[in-house]
């Protein structure tokens, strides 16, 4: 279980206020307007914002009965993927891997399997050696994902993790990350702005708005909701 | 068939007043080749220590300048909430149209004989020594200038990381060596050989400092050792001579330095210092406080305390003195029509080499490249070489003295030229790639195009540049300095005078009033003809 116990957070004037809890396990899809929250939320899970000070018993997060929100972030069981700059343009695709597992750089050899191991599963076998721009975008998210992979944190926070991809491209890529959840029995919170993603990707929608959790349940009842505000954001096509 | 139009006469007229002043000094140096006696000044051990030191002092000056900045970038990145840091970072960009004898007053009232820091070693039981004259002092001023300078380029470098990249490395668990090396160091690297050029550049043609800090037999640049063979030894062949070595190293400085990539932008860094957020890991250890503490600290030392002092010291009784003195306010009248002057001349010499270049660009690239060769003479002949050329060419013909002023202007606007160059010509391609084809086909054209659709881009740059340029001939003293005769005062050469006759409190007020006009010279102008910020 993922528990957000009222984490609040204010960014300049606006407030945001979290009360969650996700299955552990599943991906979670994250949508809503753009400034309605989404990234605020990964931000406080992932520990790169600090909520505001907290009463006794709120502003909690929990991650398999864990508290973490007292971690740094490096000690945090996750892995952040975001929509670029996921990597570290000087270091070959090989050197951005290992990163995950020692920042020093130095592998052991049952270390540098995993990362050739790593490599395979996310399709880039033989491209170790190549530096991140000669990479296309998608290879590049692979590279992330590997990383993802070699850390072996429970859960990812990706946030609109393919949305600079072609359709086609972004297809393959949700695919990808399903088999490897399901593989490594990770869980993950994406957030994304296509309803065909979501449908695609996750089991859950999670729908944010005015800094709040507005709506939660299947991705299948969330494309078929008659609410006001969730109608305005999918559009008539939906 | 060729049409003669507006702009040709115009761009003509630049051309001229580009390359006529340095067709006379070329050719005042070639009719002394044959009085040059070139085999003694080879054999000359004064002439060769004069060429060491001024490769020594540069290096020195880089070298310190840039490993500073390094920190204090650094340090100022990691700490956004610093209480200090607008003040330091407004301090930072103003540090550049400072008069140079106004840095070496602040670091003579810090650094001398009399200065803070000999009174608090007195204090504390040691004897009073004096450091500041010779190479410690001018590495002093140049890094006064250069830390700035650098420290702004690379915090700007620093601010364009990505906050990704800073989440990632929270994420990571990255050490504080870590982040320097993955990415800071990837980060700033690449823009260091280019603003080493610079800064070594700017520290070997350094006069006014060199003059006032230095100038005796060990210490003593090639830039002064001209400046000495004219004013004290009256020996043209010598001056020519070693005026000929340094347009010899400036035009090698030069090469490597554009072999080194696309010289940067001063002033780029603008709008630095607003990026309130801190992602970075590595802020919260003890060590790291102290360590940012106290190289901030070492900056202020640096850079804010001989400001400071300077105006401190202009809080004296002599203001009623030096305010009924009519030479102050001759002095007074003079840099301000030098300054304005120079940046107005420094743009109509710019906008006319531009509007070739922009012609020539669509016919002959060459040609277009010519164009900006040509407005960065100055940076092959330097300053004071050019108007060692005006000055031996000229003396046959014209009362050289009486001239002063208007040489001043023209060798400052031609200072001026290469910024203002580039400026004007990266606007303008801007213009025409954005506005050409709307222009056409709405049918705006010439005046009401320059109007319309130009100037509104155009004179945020121009006015920054012109604010600059201004700024910097207000606070000029070198070729005033060759120039200069009893008559004809500015503000720097009064400064300077009063500097060297023990008249204390009245260069105090002096002091104050030149870094008042540079400043708001250059705040006003920006402004004025930037128009307002959005």
């Amino acid at each position: 279980m993922i528990e957000l116990k009222h984490v609040r957070c204010s960014i300049g004037e606006q407030q945001f206020h979290y009360d969650l809890q996700l299955p552990e396990g599943e991906i979670v899809a994250v949508m809503g307007a753009s400034g309605a929250g989404k990234s605020t939320l990964l931000n406080l899970l992932a520990g790169f914002i600090k909520p505001d000070t907290q009463v006794h018993g709120e502003g909690e997060i929990y991650l398999a009965g864990q508290r973490v929100d007292t971690l740094e972030p490096s000690q945090r069981p996750m892995t952040s993927l975001f929509q670029e700059h996921n990597l570290f343009a000087h270091m070959s695709v090989y050197q951005n891997l290992a990163l995950g597992i020692r920042s020093n750089l130095k592998l052991t050899t049952q270390e540098q399997l995993q990362v050739e191991q790593a490599l395979a599963q996310v399709g880039l076998a033989d491209m170790g050696s190549r530096l991140p721009k000669q990479l296309s975008g998608g290879q590049r998210q692979r590279v992330a994902l590997g990383r993802a992979l070699v850390r072996r944190k429970p859960l990812l926070l990706l946030d609109e993790p393919f949305s600079a991809l072609d359709p086609a491209l972004r297809q393959d890529m949700s695919m990808l990350l399903k088999t490897l959840c399901q593989q490594h029995q990770l869980s993950a919170l994406v957030v994304t702005h296509e309803p065909r993603d979501a449908l695609a990707l996750a089991q859950q929608v999670v729908f944010i708005a005015q800094g709040q959790v507005y709506w939660q349940g299947t991705s299948e009842d969330f494309l078929q909701q008659t609410d006001g505000h969730i109608k305005a954001y999918l559009g008539e096509n939906c | 068939m060729f049409k003669l139009r507006r702009w040709h006469a115009f761009s003509g007229f630049s051309f001229l007043l580009v390359l006529l002043p340095l067709l006379t000094a070329v050719g005042a140096f070639v009719s002394y080749t044959e009085q040059a006696q070139w085999a003694l000044y080879l054999q000359d051990a004064y002439t060769w220590r004069v060429v060491w030191f001024s490769w020594w002092q540069a290096t020195l000056s880089t070298v310190i300048s840039l490993a500073l900045a390094l920190l204090v970038a650094r340090s100022l990145a990691r700490r956004p909430h610093f209480m200090g840091r607008w003040l330091m970072l407004r301090c930072f960009s103003v540090a550049l149209v400072v008069p140079s004898i106004i840095a070496v007053y602040g670091i003579i009232l810090l650094h001398g004989k009399q200065g803070y820091v000999n009174q608090l070693w007195h204090w504390l039981g040691g004897q009073p020594r004096s450091y500041v004259y010779g190479l410690v002092g001018i590495l002093l001023a140049h890094v006064f200038f250069n830390l700035p300078l650098a420290a702004r380029i690379l915090l700007q470098r620093l601010e364009a990381i990505a906050p990704e990249t800073w989440r990632l490395s929270s994420q990571l668990g990255m050490s504080s060596t870590d982040l320097w090396r993955h990415i800071e160091w990837p980060h700033l690297k690449g823009v260091l050989p280019q603003l080493a050029a610079m800064i070594f550049a700017l520290c070997f043609t350094s006069f006014a400092i060199v003059m006032t800090l230095g100038g005796g037999p060990k210490a003593t640049t090639i830039e002064v050792a001209i400046f000495q063979a004219i004013r004290f030894d009256f020996d043209m062949a010598k001056a020519v001579y070693l005026s000929s070595l340094q347009i010899l190293f400036c035009g090698f400085i030069l090469w490597c330095g554009l072999r080194l990539g696309r010289p940067i932008d001063m002033f780029a860094s603008q709008g630095i210092g607003h990026s309130k957020l801190s992602l970075r890991p590595d802020t919260q250890s003890l060590m790291g406080k102290i360590h940012d503490a106290s190289v901030l600290l070492l900056a202020t030392l640096l850079v804010l305390v001989p400001l400071v002092a300077v105006v401190i010291a202009g809080i004296n009784d002599a203001w009623l003195q030096v305010l009924l003195d009519v030479r102050l306010w001759h002095a007074f009248v003079n840099s301000l029509w030098v300054a304005l002057s120079s940046a107005l001349l420094s743009l109509l010499m710019a906008w006319g080499l531009v509007l070739a270049q922009r012609y020539w660009r669509r016919h002959h690239r060459l040609a277009a490249e010519a164009v900006e060769w040509t407005g960065s003479i100055i940076l092959v002949v330097p300053p004071l070489v050019l108007a060692t050329g005006l000055f031996i060419g000229l003396r046959p013909h014209v009362d050289v003295f009486a001239i002063n002023l208007y040489v001043v202007v023209l060798v400052n606007a031609l200072m001026g030229l290469p910024y203002m160059l580039r400026v004007l010509s990266v606007a303008y391609v801007k213009v025409s790639s954005d506005y050409d084809r709307l222009c056409s086909s709405l049918a705006i054209h010439g005046w009401q195009r320059l109007r319309q659709v130009e100037w509104p881009i155009l004179r945020r740059p121009i006015g920054l540049a012109m604010a600059l340029v201004a700024a910097m001939s207000a606070g000029d003293l070198g070729v005033v300095a060759l120039f200069g005769s009893p008559d004809i005062q500015t503000l720097p050469l009064l400064m300077y005078q009063r500097l060297g006759s023990y008249q204390a409190d009245a260069a105090g007020v002096t002091a104050v009033l030149l870094l008042g006009l540079s400043l708001t010279l250059f705040l006003v102008l920006e402004r004025a003809v930037g128009g307002p910020r959005d």
